[in-house]
């Protein structure tokens, strides 16, 4: 027993050191914002000597090229969209193909199987070329609507809903519920967690989205908070670390916080979306 | 009384509106990009003639430039790949391993910090490693100066293996903590018993390690791998932002290369021929993946179990886009 507990506190204290060096990063990017430019570029020290808000108070003042509020007001409103859009889609045709004869469904399944082993590689250009025919580059419309031809929802909610009982609904269907009632009040309660996961994921997925992005966007004020700490870098911020890292906590902050509440959905929901 | 000719019709109503963004941006793009290779197109003045395969030829040529460029981006992305899969997968699972054993309260907590920095975005990570590894000014730097292991600034950015090296550990950093939750998930789900039955037979850990547990989470680890291999074939962001390709275009992958032929050659015919043959290369090491798994499987042991670990065989389920599959890390995650 004693063996076992010195075991444990050897453990935990590997477990702590290595937890350090892990968030050293992110600690470091958060007292660098905080440092004046002179310190941010000699310094060797993780907390500042002297401590400054001047790297936030340029970035709102508007005297930096980071437009973090739009940048946000972007970014808010494109994954906001882009989530709904597409776990409306994804929950309708999961739903279907598991509780309704659809016409079709196994060529259906087929096609959806099918797409999850093509490499994303091959519609990326093509895709940025249809947008720009039809002049929709610098707009939302790229940023929000391809998202939604991901199967992956439709398979973890179609394989969520396969292995969920029926009774249920059969149920409300003999109490005289219509379909949209019991897609409403017997389904959607149902699969909750699922559509929470691929809710998470699928904001994660387009808020830190770079590559597309980079590709349909040209002007400084569509740019999503992801796209505009990469202008950054390539920018004028790329002198001064204090700045840039100013820049990064606030592109960084409201993703991490999504994350750590929606940890326990995900944790569970990612081992769900490939393996099980 | 949902199960009527008429209702199979009007349960299509409820597909539609997934198949019609499936269509448009999807199919029609996989499409668009096979007649867009096929054709003299620049991104500039749009279509100027079909060309059938010159432009696939165009990439195989070894005087082409094209050829050479592509080449040394495959060469890169395979570079990549050899130091990167191994950690990836081989720490991860130490870190899940470590996780595993540590009192179940403190489980939650050491798996979130390992896993926050799945969280971020690759310009983010880019920004914080370039500036701790920055030449003139990173954080590295003025430590190693302080502490007079080094007299000079290491150029951490602009000379190999260095690139490299900060390439690497910065991807190690953002898209490790994915990979250890699979196999903390998958170390959850061994049944107790077993190590019981192992602790009856006198086996050590290491012993109990290699007969009960890989066995037991070798499809995770086979889904783990392929899917850190195809991440490491999507090497963007981190390439783009920190080393800009170089030093000398040696860290110049694949995504890069093409992005490159497409906007700065205005080669968008040559560009998709690119990415489809990229298309091609990754199905085909995916494929051979599979192959090497199913002959380790059916020569092996026998200790495949029935039931819940034969489901994670079904390859459309191994073969799922995963969220960091998306940009950089999709393109390494993403």
């Amino acid at each position: 027993m004693r063996a076992k507990k010195i075991k444990t506190i050897i453990l935990v204290a590997v477990a702590s050191i290595l937890a350090v060096m892990f968030i050293m990063p992110l600690v470091w990017m958060i007292f660098t914002s905080f440092k004046t430019l002179g310190e941010s570029m000699s310094s060797s020290a993780l907390l500042p000597k002297n401590w400054t808000l001047i790297n936030y108070i340029n970035i709102f003042n508007g005297t930096s090229d980071a437009k973090m509020i739009l940048w946000s007001l972007n970014t808010a409103l494109v994954t906001a969209l882009g989530t709904t859009l597409v776990i409306f889609v994804d929950v309708l045709a999961a739903y279907a193909l598991a509780r309704l004869n659809v016409a079709g469904k196994k060529l259906f399944l087929g096609i959806v199987v099918i797409a999850l082993t093509i490499p994303g590689i091959v519609t990326l250009f093509p895709a940025f070329y249809l947008f720009r025919n039809f002049g929709l580059i610098d707009t939302y419309a790229p940023l929000i609507l391809p998202y939604s031809a991901g199967t992956l929802g439709v398979f973890l909610i179609y394989n969520f809903l396969r292995s969920f009982p029926r009774e249920l609904e059969e149920a409300a269907y003999i109490d005289g519920a219509s379909q949209w009632q019991v897609l409403f009040k017997v389904i959607f309660p149902t699969i909750r967690p699922v559509v929470t996961t691929l809710g998470v994921i699928t904001f994660l997925a387009i808020y830190n989205d770079y590559l597309w992005p980079s590709l349909v966007i040209n002007s400084n004020e569509m740019k999503t908070l992801t796209l505009g700490v990469a202008t950054l870098i390539q920018g004028s911020n790329f002198v001064n670390p204090g700045a840039m890292m100013a820049s990064t906590v606030i592109a960084t902050v409201p993703a991490l916080l999504i994350f750590i509440w929606a940890n326990k959905y995900f944790v569970k929901g990612v081992t769900n979306s490939g393996i099980k | 009384m949902y199960h009527s000719k008429s209702t199979k019709y009007k349960a299509l109503l409820f597909i539609a509106p997934f198949l019609a963004c499936f269509l448009i941006f999807w199919l029609a793009p996989v499409l668009y990009g096979i007649w867009i290779s096929l054709n003299d197109y620049k991104l500039s003045m749009g279509n100027l003639g079909f060309v059938g395969l010159e432009n696939y030829k165009t990439i195989f040529d070894t005087g082409s430039v094209y050829h050479t460029q592509f080449m040394n981006a495959l060469k890169n992305t395979f570079v990549f790949m050899a130091i990167s899969v191994p950690p990836l997968v081989l720490i991860s699972l130490g870190l899940a391993l470590l996780i595993d054993n540590l009192p179940s309260k403190l489980k939650v907590f050491f798996r979130t910090i390992f896993f926050l920095s799945y969280a971020i975005s690759v310009t983010a990570v880019s920004a914080i490693f370039l500036w701790l590894f920055n030449a003139n000014g990173g954080f590295v730097n003025n430590l190693l100066m302080t502490m007079n292991i080094t007299n000079s600034p290491v150029n951490w950015l602009t000379e190999q293996p260095y690139a490299w090296f900060v390439v690497l550990i910065s991807t190690v950093w953002w898209t490790i903590g994915f990979n250890m939750l699979l196999f903390v998930n998958a170390l959850d789900e061994v049944d107790g018993a077993l190590y019981e039955a192992a602790d009856l037979d006198g086996a050590n850990s290491f012993k109990k390690f290699l007969y009960v547990t890989l066995p037991e989470i070798r499809n995770v680890a086979f889904f783990v791998i392929i899917t850190t291999v195809i991440a490491s074939f999507n090497l963007y962001g981190q390439t783009m932002l920190i080393t800009n390709g170089g030093p000398a275009r040696s860290t110049t992958s694949l995504i890069m290369n093409i992005n490159h032929t497409v906007f700065s050659g205005n080669q968008l015919g040559i560009g998709s021929a690119m990415a489809i043959v990229m298309g091609v290369i990754m199905t085909v090491v995916t494929g051979l993946q599979y192959w090497a798994n199913l002959k380790i499987n059916s020569d092996g042991p026998k200790r495949k179990r029935k039931g819940r670990s034969k489901k994670s065989e079904d390859p459309a389920l191994v073969n799922a886009p995963l969220p960091y599959q998306v940009d950089g890390k999709e393109t390494m995650k993403k």
